[in-house]
């Protein structure tokens, strides 16, 4: 299923990570031919840019289109702020609420960045902390060398306050390399779908001036009897 | 979003090499930043104006405790520590803002070269513009 690279373009992939790569056409009268297909063959009609064009790039621009619309969510739910109240009690969680979102990590931080520079002074930090929904409760923070940190599943662990930080800090650059490679494989997936278009426009373009030239033709020939 | 034009009346004849694909690839992904960009300058720039604010309400309230938000919770704390804090914020959202509206300046006048590029070779076939 994965297409070769084109020629002369050194350095492209054939697929990354799954997703085969769109193979560019150098000139479409060629791959018309080697494809066996006519103008008139194999076609469809693409209701959406209103064109005939050979049904496997149809096929292919749908595919790439579902794998954006996977990634695009994958991609927000690592960048959108998801806030639960501090006592909710999370029930049996799915996969996507383990793996922790970046604001939420960059919060956590702040947290216990805030706790750690409290921690010579002796004094008690009083916060004020959400409940439920619009009701807020009081709690006083002793002086302290650990935190809970929250791990999904139903489970919380303690952890001293650089042990905290040095976890949250892994867990971010984790986070922030996952957002990287899925940011890089929109790109790449972005590209193909472009190359796919152009290609399709190309065969259609194609497609027209040899609709053309046969209706000129016959005229050509008729002019040249009389 | 950029569109592929259909061929003009004059039914031409251009051949698409690789060297163009990949300028209209180009095109698309910074097309795509752009659009990016500009919702994250809008966001930066109205965390920026909150900050404005809540270091103007500061100055006009005259609490000795005030409760900022760290996190989740909101904490007591000191209303010298507070406007020092909304001051560093403020000065790293600025700068942030700054980057990002140096990059937009910048994809813009990569778009325009590849535009008069694209253009130059393509004249009527392709529609770069905005929908």
């Amino acid at each position: 299923m994965s297409s070769s690279s084109p020629s002369g373009s050194g350095g492209d992939l054939s697929e990354r990570r799954g997703i085969p790569a769109a193979k560019f056409i150098q000139d479409v009268e060629t791959y018309l031919s080697q494809s066996s297909l006519d103008s008139n063959s194999a076609l469809a009609f693409h209701q959406e840019s209103e064109v005939f064009c050979p049904v496997i790039l149809l096929f292919r621009l749908q595919q790439y289109k579902v794998v954006e619309m996977k990634l695009l969510a994958q991609q927000r739910d690592l960048q959108v702020y998801f806030s639960p109240p501090l006592c909710r009690l999370v029930p049996f969680c799915d996969e996507a609420s383990l793996v922790a979102k970046i604001p939420d990590i960059e919060k956590c931080l702040e947290v216990v960045g805030t706790l750690e520079a409290r921690k010579g002074t002796g004094e008690a930090l009083l916060a004020d902390f959400e409940v439920s929904e619009g009701i807020y409760s009081r709690a006083c923070i002793e002086d302290t060398d650990s935190v809970c940190l929250w791990l999904g599943a139903n489970v919380m662990l303690e952890y001293s306050c650089e042990e905290a930080t040095a976890l949250l800090k892994n867990n971010l650059e984790n986070a922030k390399a996952s957002l990287e490679v899925l940011v890089a494989d929109l790109q790449f997936l972005r590209d193909q779908v472009t190359v796919t278009q152009v290609t399709i426009a190309r065969i259609y373009n194609y497609d027209v001036q040899q609709r053309r030239v046969k209706q000129v033709a016959p005229t050509a020939i008729t002019a040249a009897d009389s | 979003m950029m569109q592929q034009g259909k061929s003009s009346s004059s039914g031409s004849e251009m051949q698409v090499t690789w060297e163009d694909q990949q300028n209209i690839n180009t095109f698309s992904r910074l097309n795509n930043r752009f659009h990016e960009l500009e919702d994250d300058i809008k966001f930066a720039k109205e965390k920026c104006d909150n900050l404005e604010d809540a270091g103007n309400e500061l100055i006009l309230s005259d609490e000795e405790m005030v409760r900022f938000q760290i996190g989740e919770v909101f904490a007591h704390m000191p209303r010298e520590e507070v406007e020092t804090k909304i001051e560093e914020m403020k000065e790293a959202t600025c700068k942030s803002l700054e980057k990002l509206q140096q990059e937009k300046e910048s994809i813009v006048s990569q778009m325009a070269e590849l535009k008069k590029v694209l253009y130059a070779k393509f004249k009527d076939s392709i529609n770069l513009e905005e929908d």
